[in-house]
């Protein structure tokens, strides 16, 4: 059995997820671009690679079950998970906004309560208490722009890279929430019962993020 | 698909613990009790329900919202306890008040967390553990690592080990970089959370020398047997050298106790700032992603009960023990002997049955009035080593491979061939 398994989200971090995974010297580009395989075998055979969905990723790895992981800034902050926050990689950036509908962004500050629309219920409602705002909150799974269209929520928190959807669905920011880029998280317990091979896998994945993106880590 | 009834279910973070699994939660616990009893701790027994205020009393107001709760009949507000320490904190300083000190106690029971919620977190678990009260020495840390490392191997769980580190290290370094008030309370919360770019982020913002912020980031690697050396060159204030050179001594006893080996410095374990206020150790191994032990000082807990007691002490986690342990000493869920009687015989069935339990076997005496055969086939396909049929002064006895024999009442009474010899749940 593999040492070291490092978990990679799919979805939006994948490929990059993957460069720096090959750029540090553990896949080739062969082995990740041309395979349906869900548990990938690395160039050192102490070391494996599995795709888990963005979901589920820091569930892999607070419990064990994977020793290293690529998580979004935006998972950790909702999910909360216990695990180490060591390296940040610097590719999947993104910010997290609130959005209302341009025709009722005027009505931001004074609506309350305030129905917002989001996958990320946990930072929503500690965003709105954090500023003592009454906040109904309707969870959904996707295409959250829909949400303020229809009249099931009021405006929307939610993940935004060029803005183009944003605009595409009359949306405007009216809030800034956080930011994110993707995380090289760590299990606490792979940190000392694997402490070498763990601590080898984090200088070279935080030596290939500073060699793709001088600006990070 | 069938409608799902709400009693099928249990409510979230709850578990179902079935025979096999209960035998082996009960022999776990037993074994460590007893290891703690070997060392002079003695068990205590506190209730489930405690009046939320003396909970919070002990775990900090913040803590208040991860409590079960409950309203009492005159509408007290009553919580179910979280952890053992505050129980024991109050017992101490109510029925034990004024006892010479130190005092050495333990004790055994269900915690619940109302707050845990997905991925299979349970809101009520098993917990062992002990308290050493009213010592402040190196002696008294050590006593309770040791204890620790001792705790861990009667546990069963396979290649355990101890990380041992010291929160005033890591307040030491904190307060060497001369944040304003806000900027150190963020950042030892982020610390808490571990995550260690929110961390150098909010350094570098305060204007935190560089070295000092690449000093504290590279904490989660301070372990191991260079780690201390590594420590002291990162090292700039009293108090964290201070806390090196505690380390160092406590290494040196705990050496002497003969554990050194199952104990690792690690100054990146990071538990509750607020609650240790000395060292901190967790307990793990390869197998479990979760710590299964975790304790430290706690010097300022007792000072909510008014009474200013040091005091040091550790938990294990039974459930996840028992999921790094390999299994085998459950017993099973068959008996160890299946008795059913002939017509006319129960008397001498009864006989045999309570002269085996007085054995310390585990016996079922057939009351379906089944034919023999199927009493005997069912037993032996539990998993019962043998089946017996008494027919008055003579019985058969079938063994696990299905051979019979005839045997004399009177010899299985006296635990002759065959009984006696089989294997004792301990």
């Amino acid at each position: 059995m593999p040492l070291v398994t490092v978990a990679v989200a799919s979805g939006r971090l994948l490929d990059d997820s993957m460069r720096t995974l090959e750029a540090a010297g553990y896949l080739t580009a062969a082995a990740w671009r041309s395979t349906r395989r869900l548990i990938l075998p690395c160039r050192e055979p102490d070391v494996r690679v599995l795709i888990a969905k963005p979901g589920d990723l820091l569930t892999y790895v607070e419990h064990g079950a994977a020793d290293l992981g690529i998580a979004g800034k935006d998972v950790l902050l909702e999910q909360g998970r216990d695990v180490y926050e060591l390296v940040d990689l610097g590719f999947g950036a993104c910010r997290g906004v609130v959005a209302f509908p341009e025709a009722r962004a005027a009505e931001w500050e004074s609506l309350s309560p305030i129905r917002i629309a989001t996958k990320y219920p946990r930072v929503t409602e500690r965003h709105f208490w954090g500023q003592g705002r009454p906040v109904e909150i309707i969870e959904l799974r996707g295409t959250v722009e829909l949400a303020p269209q229809v009249g099931l929520a009021d405006g929307i928190l939610d993940l935004v890279m060029t803005g183009r959807t944003l605009a595409a669905n009359h949306l405007v920011e009216v809030a800034e929430v956080f930011r994110s880029t993707a995380r090289l998280v760590v299990n606490r317990m792979s940190l000392r019962t694997r402490a070498e091979a763990v601590q080898a896998v984090v200088e070279r994945m935080r030596a290939a993020a500073a060699a793709r993106d001088p600006s990070s880590v | 698909m069938a409608r799902r009834e709400r009693w099928q279910q249990l409510p979230p973070g709850m578990r179902d613990l079935l025979a096999d699994e209960s035998a082996r939660a009960r022999a776990v616990t037993g074994r460590i009790l007893s290891c703690m009893r070997r060392w002079g701790y003695r068990e205590v027994v506190t209730p489930t329900i405690e009046y939320f205020d003396t909970l919070v009393r002990g775990e900090g107001t913040e803590a208040g919202d991860r409590l079960f709760k409950l309203v009492d009949r005159g509408g007290e507000l009553l919580a179910l306890r979280p952890e053992m320490t505050t129980p024991v904190a109050r017992l101490v300083t109510t029925h034990l008040r004024g006892r010479p000190l130190p005092l050495r106690l333990a004790y055994a029971g269900q915690v619940f967390r109302g707050s845990e919620t997905g991925s299979g977190r349970l809101r009520e678990f098993p917990q062992v553990g002990c308290e050493l009260i009213g010592a402040d020495t190196l002696e008294a840390d050590a006593e309770i690592v040791a204890l620790a490392v001792d705790a861990l191997a009667a546990s069963g769980a396979a290649e355990c080990s101890v990380s041992l580190g010291h929160v005033g290290f890591l307040r030491g370094m904190l307060e060497g970089l001369g944040l304003p008030e806000e900027g150190a309370l963020e950042a030892r919360a982020l610390l808490y959370q571990k995550d260690f770019v929110g961390l150098r982020a909010v350094l570098d913002r305060a204007g935190a020398p560089a070295a000092r912020g690449e000093a504290l980031t590279a904490l989660p690697g301070l372990r191991g047997p260079q780690a201390i050396r590594e420590a002291r060159r990162l090292a700039d204030t009293a108090e964290s050298r201070r806390v090196l050179r505690d380390l160092e001594t406590l290494i040196g006893i705990l050496e002497t106790y003969g554990v050194g080996g199952g104990v690792k410095v690690d100054l990146s374990i990071i538990r509750d700032f607020d609650y240790y206020t000395g060292i901190v150790f967790e307990g793990h191994t390869a197998a479990l992603g979760f710590p299964l032990l975790g304790g430290g000082r706690y010097d300022r807990l007792f000072e909510g009960f008014g009474a200013p007691h040091a005091a040091t002490g550790f938990a294990v986690r039974v459930d996840r023990a028992l999921a790094a342990s390999a299994g085998g000493d459950g017993g099973g869920e068959a008996p160890d002997v299946a008795v059913a009687f002939a017509d006319g015989a129960r008397g001498e069935a009864l006989r045999l049955a309570r002269s085996l339990r007085q054995q310390d076997l585990s016996v079922t005496v057939e009351i379906l009035g089944r034919p023999w055969d199927e009493v005997a086939r069912g037993a032996l396909a539990a998993g019962a080593p043998r089946a017996v049929l008494v027919t008055g002064s003579r019985a058969v006895v079938r063994e696990a491979d299905g051979r019979e024999r005839s045997a004399a009442l009177a010899d299985l009474l006296r635990g002759g061939p065959g009984h006696g010899g089989g294997p004792c749940p301990s």
